[in-house]
């Protein structure tokens, strides 16, 4: 375990590990301001 | 979020190793997609990209985590697989037995044993759970009903 999220960028590779890897997605909609 | 919950080691652990992680901005043309109108917004998708789970606001880690296994029981809730569903939830309901996803848990482990099992018995078997152990939530009136079976 890292302890750190390392974070995707595009719902396409996030897609594409989700169904290489069995696993559900994350998706955090956030606001850096 | 980003400033504790999701540095937060016990988050970060059950994240990469049970979910896959995508984190965009609230002005994407993403964020309109999913109709997105506040922030944090945090959705529990399939691996083909289908919701399954929302919340809207912050969440502390310790309330952080069960709300993510609710959700990914949900998915297996959704899709009909419901031994595994059983398994999230009753995972969260050990683990995390005092957090806010638990009475929301309590019922759709009910609901999920009935399906699997098409015995009446654990959806009164909820009810009860849930007027004993959270009387003011709104799964226990959810699940009043089933006091009658």
């Amino acid at each position: 375990m890292g302890n750190v999220i390392i974070w995707e960028a595009e719902m396409s590779k996030a897609l594409t590990r989700g169904q290489a890897e069995k696993k559900p997605i994350l998706l955090d909609f956030f606001n850096p301001g | 979020m980003g400033a504790v919950t999701y540095p937060n080691t016990k988050v970060a652990d059950f994240v990469m190793s049970s979910m896959v992680p995508l984190q965009v901005l609230a002005d994407s043309p993403l964020a309109d997609e999913f109709k997105v109108k506040w922030t944090p917004t945090i959705v529990v998708l399939d691996c083909y990209g289908k919701e399954h789970h929302r919340t809207v606001g912050f969440f502390p880690p310790e309330e952080f985590i069960p709300s993510l296994i609710l959700g990914i029981g949900t998915i297996d809730f959704d899709t009909d697989r419901f031994n595994d569903a059983i398994i999230h939830f009753d995972r969260l309901l050990a683990d995390y037995t005092k957090s806010a996803a638990a009475p929301e848990a309590i019922y759709l482990r009910g609901v999920s044993r009935y399906k699997a099992s098409h015995d009446p018995k654990p959806l009164k078997e909820a009810y009860e759970k849930l007027k004993a152990e959270y009387p003011a939530s709104e799964w226990t009136q959810r699940a009043q009903p089933y006091s009658l079976l």
